[in-house]
């Protein structure tokens, strides 16, 4: 397998409408990190270019004078990024090794994820980094129980910002975080004052880059199994009225999360052909999927799978096991789609023995 | 019982009435108001129901049942069979066949189409020879002429057809379809195996051959011939645009005479033409009507086994062309029948699914494993059509998936059929066809149905009979039984034609059986079927038939 990555990643930047999107994106664009990213952006009216501007070749492309790419796309987004990749072998712009993709307040995450995963052209220059949806601390809450758009962001996401964290009255982040804890427990949540972020936490989520290093990977999976099988956090630090109805009305939007364990390696053909079913029968409801597996067929390689609706990223398999402890981890961020579903079809149909599925977290 | 204090439109009387309800299973008097039992009983539960306007049906001590409902048929065809087409039989020889040819070409408009049909399908082999060819050639005079065999999958085609289709001797064959050639010379011979009919077939429609009107006219033909054999309501096995714009133009104008159900299509079948999918699901609504349901969909996963294009577990017996292991496929792999499955449930659809061989029937009961296993129960009844070749193990799977078994065609005894899939997998396993009896101790929902034009005749008479003593009813075939171990009892039959295969059309809130706030489909019958010996359960004749309360056929 080759394991030198040509792929470029991609990180997707999704917000509500208000939720500051903007301002951390104006943030990112000046710092050096920037250099050999390119961003593309909504409108550029919207974000303040003109002191950076080192040269503005066209009104939909500009160079930024810490190297950044900026590019405007109203157009189709396949187009966008074909073309990028054609002017990077031709030349014509400088080269660059990330992309930073806006996507507009409205918008479902999810088509943006699934070209990535599949437009021809695409698959083969691209790969997708994560997921960083922005949330705002003053609105955020009142903004998930009114727009279901908002809901689906933050629970594709891979990264959380909680914006305006310095303009919500002290208690408002805590409550924000519970819910954000009911829809999507998985991701990394990070407060974000002024839009100031680092572009570190934005960037390079790395779980999907074959080159990772298997430890962090496992690191992840841990970590996001147990949260996924937490108690949400809301019943911990908050007893309030106002903030239950929060609490209950993410599930009333259906949207879940959790973890399973499985302790015994799973065959390979087993388990793609589960995942075939789960995409044909259960992929409309399926948010978000991802899983590290320890494959029967090949012990010493775990095999990264991930999933956004009826689209599967092709597996990533990853140099080996940082330890003993081998076992698979699977995630689920899901639209009503019972975990006792998930367990059965697992058992009857990827040959998973009942006894070797862990139902809490380790 | 009663519902209402107004009085009833109609009220059958002195009836020896056999309800299909389980809780009430016989009655002598039935009220009907505005096309609905309104009470059903003896003489006190109606006569408070009976003033001036009520119109009294005295049934004279004869037997009457619920309408019976065909789970399988093919409503345009029948009709347009009868209207439009050259009949012959399908024992009929060769020589025979080109002989009604000739006289019907020597008759017909320069350059027009003949259709007809339907030759047996055990005759495939001997009409895939030039010498064969050349004997249609001659007797169609130059005539484009498509002929269909018995199974509905093949076909017959002339130069002239071929011509038309752009059909030439190296032609390749279509997908999942075969283009006969003669084994000695290569050269065509007008037979056209399951897809490769499609070509003939498209070229017949591309002609204008049919119009709307035609159609209607079919349409209506075929339900009042099903009307005189007491049928009441059916599933339209493959609903093209045509047949269900034919079936909401006739109940938009008060003159559809059956409740009809439609299975549309998720591929083109390869004897039907136009829009199929998810393009025929969206226009749905567009056709559904007071007695129209578009609710179901067809899928075609096999073939038939006497054309040797069933999906069997055991290979066919060995031939030149297939060779020494030839199972025949499916048309669909599991992961895709379970997609189509999972997108019919979203859009509230059940599906029909077309398995002649045992294989198929496995396949399909495999990916209705899976969607229940992902989608937990569900109202919709799928149907297996034609479960007929079973394997052991999957006859209990049909109660334990909810899936209704379709019985259909009306060959559940001896037939011409059964010499065909001897001829293709041998004596001992051909036999082993129809495990009714099987089926129902396993507590499957069963259907019957006619797949007419598939059987010539809609009788569901012969078929009742049939399923009673598993033996030819038209006196073919003498003494001779069809796996007589799987023979039911008539009460049993009577149920699979009226409530059950209600049940799996999804209407029994509204038909098959005698019940308060059902439709008045009732059957008046010239013979007391339960008191009579079972091999005259075939002559049983319908007197009167009513739909909603109304008499749509009356025997003169």
């Amino acid at each position: 397998m080759d394991t030198v990555d040509h792929h470029i990643p991609v990180t997707v930047l999704t917000g509500f409408l208000g939720s500051g999107k903007t301002t951390v994106l104006n943030h990112l664009l000046r710092q050096p990190e920037l250099n050999g990213v390119v961003a593309i952006i909504n409108e550029f009216g919207e974000v303040a270019l003109d002191h950076l501007l080192v040269e503005g070749s066209e009104d939909r492309l500009a160079l930024l004078d810490n190297g950044c790419i900026c590019c405007s796309v109203r157009e189709d987004l396949i187009e966008a990024l074909a073309d990028l990749a054609a002017r990077r072998t031709a030349g014509t712009i400088p080269p660059f090794h990330r992309v930073l993709v806006e996507t507009t307040g409205l918008a479902d995450p999810v088509p943006v994820l699934h070209t990535l995963m599949t437009a021809p052209g695409i698959v083969g220059r691209y790969r997708i980094d994560g997921v960083v949806a922005t949330v705002d601390a003053v609105n955020g809450a009142r903004t998930l129980d009114a727009h279901p758009e908002a809901t689906r962001q933050i629970a594709v996401a891979d990264r959380l910002l909680v914006t305006k964290t310095d303009l919500a009255s002290a208690d408002v982040p805590a409550r924000l975080d519970a819910l954000l804890a009911a829809i999507n427990p998985v991701a990394v949540r990070h407060h974000v004052r002024n839009g100031i972020v680092d572009p570190a936490k934005v960037l390079d989520a790395g779980l999907f880059d074959p080159s990772a290093r298997s430890a962090d990977v496992v690191r992840w999976f841990e970590a996001a199994s147990q949260a996924a099988n937490a108690p949400h956090e809301h019943a911990h630090h908050c007893e309030g009225e106002h903030c239950d109805h929060h609490g209950h009305h993410a599930h009333d939007q259906g949207i879940s999360s959790y973890s399973l364990i499985i302790d015994e390696p799973i065959q390979r053909d087993a388990f793609a052909r589960w995942l075939d079913y789960v995409a044909a029968l259960k992929g409309e409801d399926l948010l978000r999927f991802k899983a590290i597996v320890n494959v029967a067929e090949q012990p010493d390689a775990p095999l990264v799978v991930h999933g956004v609706q009826h689209v599967f990223h092709p597996p990533i398999m990853l140099d080996g096991w940082p330890s003993a402890d081998r076992r698979s981890r699977l995630v689920f961020i899901v639209r009503g789609i019972p975990r006792q579903i998930i367990e059965n079809t697992l058992c009857k149909f990827a040959a998973v023995s009942r006894a070797s599925i862990q139902r809490s977290a380790a | 019982m009663q519902m209402h204090k107004s009085f009833a439109d109609a009220v059958f009387r002195n009836g020896r009435i056999y309800t299909s309800n389980r809780k009430q299973p016989w009655a002598t008097y039935a009220a009907v108001k505005a096309g609905r039992f309104v009470a059903v009983g003896g003489e006190r539960d109606v006569a408070p129901l009976i003033g001036e306007g009520t119109a009294i049906v005295d049934l004279g001590g004869r037997m009457a049942m619920p309408g019976i409902v065909d789970i399988h048929n093919h409503i345009m065809m029948g009709g347009q069979a009868d209207l439009y087409e050259l009949r012959f039989a399908s024992s009929d020889s060769i020589p025979r066949i080109a002989e009604t040819l000739h006289k019907a070409a020597s008759a017909a408009a320069p350059g027009a189409w003949i259709v007809g049909g339907q030759f047996g399908n055990n005759l495939l082999n001997e009409l895939n020879t030039a010498e064969s060819f050349a004997l249609l050639d001659a007797a169609c005079l130059g005539h484009p002429v498509v002929l269909r065999d018995d199974s509905y999958h093949n076909r017959w085609a002339s130069s002239a057809a071929l011509r038309l289709a752009g059909v030439k001797a190296d032609s390749p064959n279509p997908t999942d379809g075969e283009i006969g050639r003669d084994l000695r010379t290569g050269t065509l011979t007008g037979v056209m195996i399951e897809a490769a009919s499609g070509l003939v077939e498209r070229a017949l429609a591309a002609s204008g051959h049919y119009t709307a009107e035609m159609d209607r006219a079919a349409v209506a033909r075929s339900i009042s011939v099903l009307n005189t054999y007491g049928v009441t309501a059916f599933i339209d096995a493959a609903s093209m645009q045509p047949i269900m714009a034919a079936l909401k133009g006739l109940d938009d104008r008060g003159e559809l005479t059956a409740w009809a159900v439609c299975a549309m299509p998720v591929v083109e079948p390869g004897f039907m033409f136009g829009k199929a999918g998810e393009e025929l699901f969206a226009l749905r609504e567009e056709y559904r009507g007071a007695h129209v349901k578009p609710d179901y969909v067809k899928v075609f996963l096999d073939g038939v086994p006497g054309a040797k294009t069933a999906a069997f577990h055991e290979p066919y017996v060995a031939d030149p062309v297939r060779g020494c292991c030839f199972r025949g496929a499916t048309m669909l792999t599991v992961p895709d029948l379970i997609r189509w499955l999972g997108r019919c449930e979203k859009l509230g659809l059940a599906a029909k699914i077309h398995c002649a061989g045992d294989a198929a029937v496995t396949q399909a009961l495999d990916a209705i494993d899976v969607v229940r296993s992902f989608n937990g129960p569900t109202h919709l009844i799928h149907q297996i059509a034609h479960a007929s070749y079973i394997a052991p193990d999957d006859v209990p799977r049909f109660a334990e998936l909810g899936v209704a078994a379709d019985l259909s065609p009306i060959i559940w005894y001896p037939t011409i059929f059964l010499e065909a899939h001897k001829a293709a997998m041998g004596d001992e396993r051909a036999q082993r066809f129809w495990p009714n009896k099987d089926l129902k101790n396993a507590g499957a929902l069963m259907a019957g149905g006619s797949d007419w034009p598939v059987i010539p005749i809609p009788d569901p008479w012969q078929g009742i009979e049939g399923m009673v003593t598993r033996q030819n009813p038209t006196g073919d075939f003498p003494g001779k039984s069809l796996w007589a171990e799987q023979a039911l009892d008539l009460a049993t039959v009577i149920d699979i034609y009226t409530i059950d295969a209600a049940r799996a059309a999804g209407l029994d809130q509204t038909i098959g059986s005698i019940e308060i706030g059902k439709s008045a489909d009732l059957i008046v019958l010239d013979q007391m079927i339960f008191d009579i010996p079972p091999d005259q359960l075939a002559d049983t004749r319908v007197e009167m038939t009513f739909f909603e309360g109304r008499k749509v056929h009356e025997r003169t």
